[in-house]
């Protein structure tokens, strides 16, 4: 199992749902964060005060799939979130040691 | 080992129930039955062993023949002596085994008659279950014992009894967050629900009994009516589920509109919180009146709340009070002044009030239907500090549908999905509130929307556009913005809402989910996103409202909604927005289009695209009268009245250096002053520039002849023929500003901005003649001013100016000197600066 974490524009997270959910993958935890990897802040003057934006607002996709779908998945992820631009964000790919349905136990992939 | 009769007869009455929907037989039914089950066993297990000293009461919904099918039986086992109950042990024991055998869930007591007329404030329970009792079955001499004791018990502890009880129910209330608008309620302890009725009863009997007599309740037939209709509900739930369960889950709603061939869920449910609304609201007036008895503090502030007292109302125990009813009749505007009380000293309605008014509805109805000014009331009333209050006051007086019919359609209005809490109209009062409780927001994120808020100048007409922009929710066939539009217009042309005003609040709610779409579906960070939204919105005015009002809106669906990264993403786009809007300024210029009348072209050629959006095809063809009129003398002054200030609109082609400063200083002279400046050049030279001021000691409206020779005046300060500065040398000097002195000067200069020319940005204390001075500053040094932008919030004075000098930008060596006379200029003054 594969943990994949993505760091995506917050206006495209409709698009990456439904392209997700395209493929079959409903099943995501998603939190809104805050962060800046090489696209830096700006400055933004507003009043003759200066607003510092160096944290941009993002958002993060966190879900756990089977290995055999890992590699459609972060394909599927990473065409949806793209727009060519900087700051389109970054996926991450995890080893998953096990997964438990707290409901009835169930252990391994049947509890994704 | 089933009682046979039992499961029966339960079978039956249910079935009949389900055929019938006759909630109030199939309890009394389902009463009789247990009745009947209760006393064989009795007769059966317990009077065998102790024939005399013991009787048998029903209690609580048991007590007063309302048990529903799955409900708790109460039977309390009234026993003469504590020693007799532990003698008869087994016997009890034995006696409620066979109940529980006959599937009944049994909740019993045994206690003495001394014990039921004690104040148990652990167990008010037992307290106020004894109100309902009735005899089923014993020593009848016993139960008439204690039925003598009991009105005298209750008579004698009625306070602490009350306030047992009314903490009970806050505690309950709370749990449901104090609303009746849940989309999935409770039907018993939700606030209006069947425990709140049973509250309304409690209290009733408790205020009315004698110390030789119970009352009995009876409550309004509206509330009976709403009793009937949860009871129902309540009932089905039962019958459905098999056990006692009282949560109107979506699923049921719809399967009971089904069962009982009920117009669709949603709709029927509008009748639930309308039920649960007569109801709560009762209680609450109950609540309140007997908690405000109790409080020696509280009174001691109420007594000092009863001074903001007037001719029309009086104020006791912290409620309005009309001073004469009648005067409802005669004049039906007393109301907008009775919401305007609420709404300034946050003062709620009475209950007598409330019922006054409601008493009226018919005749109040027929009144406001008619076309009628009262707009000018209502946005002063929309404005106030507790304006939320008001409305609500409005709303839970029925006024609010009378004033605007228009919003009918979305009382009680269910939307069904995960996101959102409320009803439609909860939603808009909700978003009233927390726009308002915006004032006083004091940290990081919501400060700035704060600030935002205080600046408006007319929050009145937010307030309007909130209250509704989903008021086409209701309807169906059209999207519900075109419908809320639709709405909002035929509302604003019965209240004669102004133009202006008219205009703004259509604007508001077409545009109502623009910005959160945008903040969803667009990137911020793309200039094209900020432009387009620019081009949108227009003005600065309508970017702080259309922000305000979606702030509003996102944070009225759900309290968790808006969490501080959406806010600040809000915040974000509004200040990207806003400095699109204002650095464009001077960029676009308008271009000739082929068609129009040729003077028209003639005469827009070269202005500011940004003329064309903040002026009114009325306001250009006034413009251009003006011009006509300047032709003569070089220069046409027009000063006239608007709503809360007003406005005097300069034309002339002798541009002069100083020649705004010059202006700005006349107007200081006559004592007036500036809150937003605006100056336009087009193409051919003409120079147009706009000065919208106040006139803190009446001058104009007490000497009608001021406007005249202001004009005049201005126009001679214009030609050149009258010196400003001998103007300025006659006025008093302006007082130093003292506590409110907190606002830092800043002077920031932008090279970038525009193609050709610097832009200046000031922030400083307000004051008179400071637009005076600020100009002379830049005239001294030898700039033109191309453009400028003046707004003042409160005693915050923001001015951009776009300003030349030698037909470029400004160069640095230059910014330096010009930045020390600004700021000199800034200064508070104690005389006029020449």
């Amino acid at each position: 199992m594969k943990k994949i974490e993505a760091v995506i524009q917050p206006f495209k997270l409709d698009e990456v749902k439904e392209a997700l959910k395209g493929i079959g993958i409903d099943g995501m935890t998603i939190g809104e964060v805050r962060g800046h990897g090489r696209q830096k802040g700006h400055k933004e003057v507003y009043r003759g005060q200066e607003y510092n934006v160096d944290l941009l607002p993002k958002v993060k996709l966190e879900m756990v799939v089977s290995d055999s779908r890992a590699d459609e998945v972060i394909k599927t992820l990473a065409a949806a979130a793209r727009t060519g631009k900087i700051g389109d964000g970054k996926i991450f790919v995890y080893d998953v040691k096990e997964a438990i349905r707290i409901r009835n136990d169930d252990r391994g992939e049947s509890a994704l | 080992m089933g009682n046979p009769h039992s499961s029966v007869g339960r079978v039956t009455i249910q079935q009949e129930f389900l055929a019938t929907g006759d909630s109030v037989r199939a309890l009394a039914q389902q009463t009789a039955e247990v009745d009947h089950v209760v006393t064989e066993a009795a007769s059966g297990s317990l009077f065998p062993a102790a024939p005399a000293g013991v009787a048998l009461l029903a209690v609580g919904g048991y007590g007063r023949r309302q048990l529903f099918p799955y409900s708790d039986v109460d039977v309390l086992l009234l026993f003469e002596s504590e020693n007799l109950a532990l003698a008869n042990k087994d016997a009890i024991a034995a006696f409620l085994q066979r109940l529980w055998d006959s599937r009944l869930r049994v909740s019993h007591s045994v206690r003495t008659p001394s014990e039921c007329t004690e104040v148990h404030d652990r167990n008010i329970e037992l307290n106020i279950s004894l109100l309902d009792q009735r005899y089923l079955c014993g020593d009848r001499g016993l139960y008439a014992k204690l039925v003598e004791k009991l009105p005298r018990f209750i008579t004698g502890n009625r306070n602490a009894l009350i306030r047992n009880l009314s903490q009970l129910t806050r505690e309950r209330h709370s749990k449901y967050a104090n609303t009746f608008y849940h989309l999935e309620p409770n039907v018993k302890e939700t606030p209006g629900g069947l425990r709140d009725y049973q509250l309304l009863c409690w209290l009733e009997q408790m205020r009315n009994s004698e110390p030789s007599r119970l009352a009995a309740a009876e409550p309004a037939p509206e509330l009976q009516q709403a009793f009937r209709f949860l009871a129902r509900l309540r009932c089905y739930l039962h019958c459905e589920s098999g056990r006692d369960n009282n949560v109107l889950t979506f699923d049921a709603q719809d399967a009971a509109a089904e069962q009982w061939k009920l117009s669709d869920a949603a709709h029927w449910m509008r009748e639930y919180y309308r039920h649960a609304r007569n109801i709560y609201r009762a209680a609450m007036r109950q609540l309140e009146s007997n908690e405000a008895q109790s409080s020696s503090l509280f009174s001691q502030f109420r007594d000092w709340r009863s001074r903001l007292a007037n001719a029309d109302f009086s104020v006791h125990r912290e409620r309005a009070h009309f001073r004469s009813p009648q005067a409802l009749d005669a004049d039906p505007e007393v109301l907008l002044r009775l919401f305007e009380f609420v709404g300034r000293h946050g003062i709620q309605v009475s209950p007598e009030a409330e019922q006054q008014i409601e008493a009226r509805h018919a005749k109040l109805r027929e009144w406001f239907a008619e076309p009628r000014p009262i707009w000018p009331a209502l946005i002063s009333i929309f404005g106030l500090p507790h304006a939320p209050l008001a409305i609500r006051a409005m709303h839970e007086t029925g006024m609010l549908t009378i004033l605007f019919p228009e919003l009918e359609q979305i009382e009680c209005l269910v939307i069904r999905d995960f996101f959102h809490r409320y009803t439609v109209d909860e939603h808009t009062l909700v978003a009233l509130q927390n726009l308002w409780s915006l004032r006083n927001a004091q940290e990081m994120p919501l400060k700035p929307y704060g600030d935002l808020l205080r600046e408006m100048q007319q929050p009145g007409v937010l307030a309007l556009a909130v209250l509704m922009h989903d008021s086409g929710k209701g309807t169906s066939g059209e999207g519900h913005v075109d419908a809320s539009v639709r709405l909002a217009k035929t509302a604003m042309a019965r209240i004669q809402t102004s133009p202006q005003h008219r205009e703004m609040v259509v604007y508001l709610i077409q545009k109502h989910l623009e910005l959160s779409s945008v903040m969803q579906s667009r990137d911020l960070f793309d200039p094209k996103t900020v432009r387009d939204v620019a081009h949108q919105v227009e003005t600065v005015e309508r970017l702080k409202a259309l922000t305000l009002l979606t702030y509003a809106d996102i944070s009225a669906v759900n309290p968790h909604v808006m969490t501080p990264w959406r806010a600040e993403q809000l915040w974000q786009l509004y200040l990207m927005v806003y400095n699109e809007l204002t650095r464009e300024l001077e960029s676009e210029r308008i271009e000739i289009e082929a068609s129009g009348p040729p003077q028209r072209l003639e005469f827009l050629e070269g202005f500011p695209t940004r003329y064309l959006r903040t002026h009114t095809e009325v306001e250009i063809d006034e413009h251009m009268t003006l011009e006509e009129r300047s032709r003569r003398r070089g220069v046409a002054v027009d000063v006239r009245k608007l709503e809360s200030a007003y406005q005097l609109t300069m034309v002339t082609t002798a541009d002069r250096p100083g020649l705004f400063a010059a202006v700005a200083g006349t107007l200081s002279s006559f004592g007036m002053n500036i809150l937003k400046a605006e100056a336009f050049a087009n193409r051919r030279g003409l120079i147009l520039d706009t000065f919208t001021f106040t006139d803190p000691s009446r001058t104009l409206e007490l000497n009608p002849s001021e406007t005249d020779r202001l004009r005049t005046t201005t126009e001679r300060v214009i030609g050149g023929k009258t010196d400003v500065r001998a103007l300025l040398r006659n006025r008093p000097k302006p007082s130093l500003p003292s506590r409110n002195a907190r606002i830092q000067t800043r002077v920031v200069f932008d090279g970038v901005a525009s193609s050709t020319a610097t832009l200046v940005e000031i922030v400083a204390e307000d004051r008179p003649g400071l637009l005076y001075d600020l100009a002379s500053a830049f005239a001294t040094n030898g700039c033109n001013i191309e453009v400028v932008l003046i707004d003042t919030q409160a005693h915050k004075a923001i001015d951009v100016f776009y300003v030349t000098a030698a037909g470029g930008k400004i160069e640095p060596a230059q910014q330096q000197v010009l930045e020390q006379g600004l700021r000199r200029a800034c200064e508070p003054l104690t005389e006029p600066r020449p």
